[in-house]
C-alpha cells in the first residue's frame, strides 16, 4: 500500500513558557493511502501540534516529514504555500469558513486560488456540497448555517482541491452529538467511496469508533497505535 | 483580483456600523480640511484682489532706480519700444494703467501740507479700482479737464470746498520746478487713512505738464487677463526690456510685507489642518487596529487553507482603500456644494476684523474659494493618510504567525 505521510524522529519543542515543552517527542509514524485515522490523547498531549507539523503549518524542531516523497520540513515558505494548497485539505475546530462568502463560494475559494476554470469549479463545488448533504444550502452564508453544517462545508472545501489527504483538528469539538456523528459518517463515507486519506484529532469518545485506526499520543509521543 | 475586491467589499459590510463610522470620519476630515483651505484661499484671494486693484495692480513697469528712490527723476518714458512690447502681449494683458506720482506741497491760504499728486487716466483707473465711485462731492475729471480731485482727508485739513483753488509746489523732472494752481472739482473718500490723507488726482496729461515730464510715467500698471500666470508674464516682459532701464515687478515683489503676512497665516492654518489630520488619523487607526485584532484568527485560517500572504494583505489594503475612497468621495460630494453655496452667499463678518477689512477696502465677509485644487489636494491628502494607516494591517498580515493566530 502507498505511504502518503511518513515522519522520522519528529520533534517539536516550544520555548515559550517557564521550561521548554516537548509538544511532539520523537514520533516515527506512517499513514497509508485511504486510511481513516483518529489522533487521540488528553489535552496538551500534542495532537494539534502534530497535525500542524504534518500539514506544513508549523516547522519541526527536529526530524523529517515526507508527504509522498517530498520532505516538507525543508521547503521554503512560498513553496510550502503552494504545496499545501495543492496537496492538503484542512478542517479546523471553529471559524473555518470565510464569513462573507456563501457555502458554494467558500468551497470554490480554494479552486479559485488554484486558478481552476469557473464552470469546472462550479460543477465541483455543487457536487461536493451535495456529497456532504448541503445541496439546498449552496447560497447561504456561514452565519445562517448550524455548526454541523458549517463543518460539512469545511469538509467539502477541504476536498475541493483534490488533496492527497485531509487534516481535521477536533472538527466535532463544537458540535452536538448528532451533528458530530453525522459529520464523521460523511467523512467515513468519503473515505470509503473516494479513497481519500483522512486524519482527525479528537478527545471525543463518541466519534473515535468511526475511525479505522486510532493513534494515541501522550506527552507528545505515540503510546498506542491500533488498527481495527 | 476580482475575487480579492469582492472579498474586501463584502468584508466592509460585515461590520456596517464600524465601516460607516470610519467612512464618515474620513468624510468629515475631508469636509473640514476642505472648508479650512477654502476659506483661507478665499480670504487670500479676496485680499489679493483688493490689494491688487487698490494699490499695485498685477504687474508694474518702473525705471530701474525708481523702487529705491521713488523720485520723479526716475519717471520712465513710454517709448515706442515699450508700447510695442505691450501690444505684442495683447492677449495676456487686459489693460494698462499709467500713473505719474510725486510728492508736493499743497496749500490754500496759509494752510500747507504734503500730498501725493497722482496723474491718472480716469477711464483706466476706473477699470482697475473704480475710483469715481468713491467721489462724495463734485465729479471725476476727463482726460482734457484741468481741475483736481482731492481726497477727503486732504480737503478737511486744508478746509477745501468744491470750487476752491489749491496751489501745488514741488520738484519736476530733472530739476525743473513744478508749480501750478488748480480748482478742486471733486472730493473722493478712501477707506484707507494713508490714501485718504494724501491723495490729489490730476488728469495724466496735466500732471505730466506740471512735472515737466511729457510722455513719462512713474508707474505703468499692467492688469493681466484672468488665468494668466503673473510671474510668467512678468518674466516675459522683463526679458524683452532693457534691464539697464526698466524693471518689471509683480505685485508680490512690490508688497513683500503682505506676502510675509500671508505666509504666516498660511502656516498657522496648515498647522490646524495637520492637527485635524492627526485626530482623524488616530481615530481611523483605532478602528483598524481593533479590526485586525478581531480578525487574527480568521487571517490565520485563510493563510492555512492556502491564501497567499500577499493576497491577504491586498484584501486588507483594498478594504482601507475602499473606505477612504468612499469617505473622500462623500467628503467632496458634500464639501463642494457647501463651499459653493458659501462662495455664492458669503457669511458677513461683524467684529473688529470687519472694521479692519473695511479700512483696507475689503468687503467684510468670509470669502470661500471653490478652486478645484483645494478639493483635489485635500481629498488626496486625506486619502493618503488613510492609506498610510492601511499599511498597519498589511504589515500585520505579512508578519502573522499562522499557527499562533489560528490557535487563538
Ligand atoms: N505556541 C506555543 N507556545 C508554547 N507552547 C505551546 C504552544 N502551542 C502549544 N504549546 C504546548 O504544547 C503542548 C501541546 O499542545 P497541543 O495544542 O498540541 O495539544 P493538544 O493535544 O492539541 O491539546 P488540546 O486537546 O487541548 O487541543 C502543550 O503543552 C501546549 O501548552
Ligand atoms: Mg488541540
Amino acid at each position: 500500500m502507498k505511504t502518503v505521510i511518513e515522519t522520522k524522529n519528529l520533534v517539536k519543542v516550544y520555548n515559550g513558557g517557564v521550561a521548554p515543552v516537548k509538544a511532539v517527542n520523537n514520533v516515527n509514524i506512517k499513514f497509508n493511502e485511504g486510511e481513516f485515522t483518529a489522533i487521540v490523547g488528553p489535552s496538551g498531549s500534542g495532537k494539534t501540534t502534530f497535525l500542524n507539523l504534518i500539514g506544513g503549518l508549523d516547522k519541526p524542531t527536529d526530524g523529517e516529514i515526507f508527504i509522498e516523497n517530498v520532505d516538507i520540513s525543508k521547503l521554503k515558505e512560498r513553496k510550502l504555500f503552494d504545496f499545501r494548497l495543492k496537496n492538503i485539505g484542512f478542517v479546523f475546530q471553529s471559524y473555518n469558513l470565510i464569513p462573507v462568502l456563501t457555502a458554494k463560494e467558500n468551497v470554490s475559494f480554494i479552486m479559485l486560488l488554484q486558478k481552476m476554470k469557473s464552470n469546472e469549479m462550479n460543477k465541483r463545488a455543487e457536487e461536493l456540497l451535495q456529497a456532504v448533504g448541503l445541496g439546498d444550502k449552496m447560497d447561504v452564508r456561514p452565519s445562517k448555517l448550524s455548526g454541523g453544517q458549517q463543518q460539512r462545508v469545511a469538509v467539502a472545501r477541504a476536498l475541493a482541491s483534490k488533496p492527497k489527504f485531509i487534516l481535521a483538528d477536533e472538527p466535532t469539538a463544537n458540535l452536538d452529538t448528532q451533528s458530530a456523528l453525522n459529520l464523521l459518517d460523511i467523512m467515513a463515507r468519503l473515505n470509503k467511496e473516494e479513497n481519500i486519506t483522512l486524519l482527525f484529532s479528537t478527545h471525543d469518545q463518541r466519534v473515535i469508533d468511526r475511525a479505522r485506526r486510532v493513534v494515541t499520543l501522550i506527552d507528545g509521543a505515540v503510546s498506542e497505535d491500533v488498527n481495527k | 483580483m476580482k475575487t480579492l475586491l469582492v472579498l474586501a467589499w463584502r468584508n466592509l459590510w460585515r461590520k456596517k456600523k464600524r465601516t460607516l463610522i470610519t467612512v464618515s470620519s474620513v468624510m468629515f476630515a475631508a469636509i473640514l480640511t476642505i472648508a479650512l483651505m477654502s476659506i483661507v484661499s478665499g480670504m487670500k484671494q479676496q485680499m489679493i484682489e483688493s490689494i491688487v486693484s487698490n494699490t499695485t495692480g498685477h504687474i508694474q513697469i518702473q525705471d530701474v532706480l525708481y523702487d529705491d528712490e521713488p523720485s520723479i527723476d526716475y519717471a520712465l518714458e513710454l517709448s515706442p519700444e515699450v508700447m510695442q512690447l505691450l501690444e505684442q502681449h495683447e492677449n495676456c494683458i487686459a489693460y494698462t494703467v499709467p500713473r505719474i506720482q510725486n510728492f508736493c506741497l499743497a496749500s490754500k491760504d496759509i494752510g500747507t501740507r504734503g500730498v501725493l499728486v497722482t496723474g491718472i487716466k480716469p477711464e483706466k483707473e476706473n477699470k482697475m479700482n473704480n475710483v469715481s465711485s468713491r467721489i462724495t462731492q463734485g465729479r471725476m475729471f476727463n482726460d482734457n479737464d484741468n481741475y483736481a480731485v482731492v481726497a477727503e482727508g486732504v480737503a478737511n485739513q486744508l478746509e477745501l470746498e468744491l470750487g476752491d483753488t489749491i496751489v501745488l509746489l514741488g520738484n519736476g523732472f530733472q530739476g525743473m520746478i513744478a508749480a501750478s494752481k488748480y480748482k478742486v472739482g471733486g472730493i473722493v473718500r478712501f477707506p484707507m487713512p494713508e490714501q485718504n490723507n494724501s491723495m490729489v488726482y490730476l488728469p495724466l496729461a496735466e500732471a505730466q505738464w506740471l512735472f515737466a515730464a511729457p510722455d513719462r510715467v512713474t508707474n505703468l500698471i499692467i492688469m493681466a487677463e484672468e488665468h494668466v500666470d503673473i510671474d510668467m508674464l512678468s518674466a516675459d516682459l522683463q526679458s524683452s526690456l532693457d534691464d539697464e532701464w526698466f524693471t518689471v515687478y509683480t505685485w508680490e515683489e512690490l508688497l513683500p510685507d503682505a506676502i510675509a503676512a500671508f505666509e504666516v497665516r498660511n502656516a498657522q492654518v496648515k498647522m490646524m489642518a495637520w492637527i485635524l489630520y492627526a485626530v482623524v488619523g488616530f481615530g481611523i487607526l483605532g478602528t483598524i487596529i481593533t479590526m485586525v485584532f478581531e480578525r487574527m484568527k480568521e487571517f490565520g485560517i485563510l493563510l492555512s487553507i492556502g491564501l497567499k500572504r500577499i493576497k491577504l494583505a491586498a484584501i486588507c489594503m483594498l478594504e482601507t482603500l475602499l473606505m477612504s475612497f468612499l469617505g473622500v468621495l462623500a467628503g467632496i460630494a458634500i464639501g463642494y456644494p457647501l463651499m459653493y453655496s458659501l462662495y455664492k452667499n458669503p457669511i458677513p463678518l461683524k467684529d473688529d476684523l470687519a472694521d479692519v477689512m473695511i479700512d483696507m477696502g475689503i468687503e467684510p465677509v468670509f470669502a470661500f474659494s471653490v478652486a478645484p485644487e483645494i478639493f483635489l489636494q485635500q481629498g488626496l491628502t486625506v486619502f493618503f493618510i488613510a492609506v498610510a494607516i492601511g499599511l498597519y494591517p498589511v504589515v500585520k498580515v505579512l508578519r502573522l504567525d499562522m499557527v499562533k493566530a489560528s490557535r487563538k
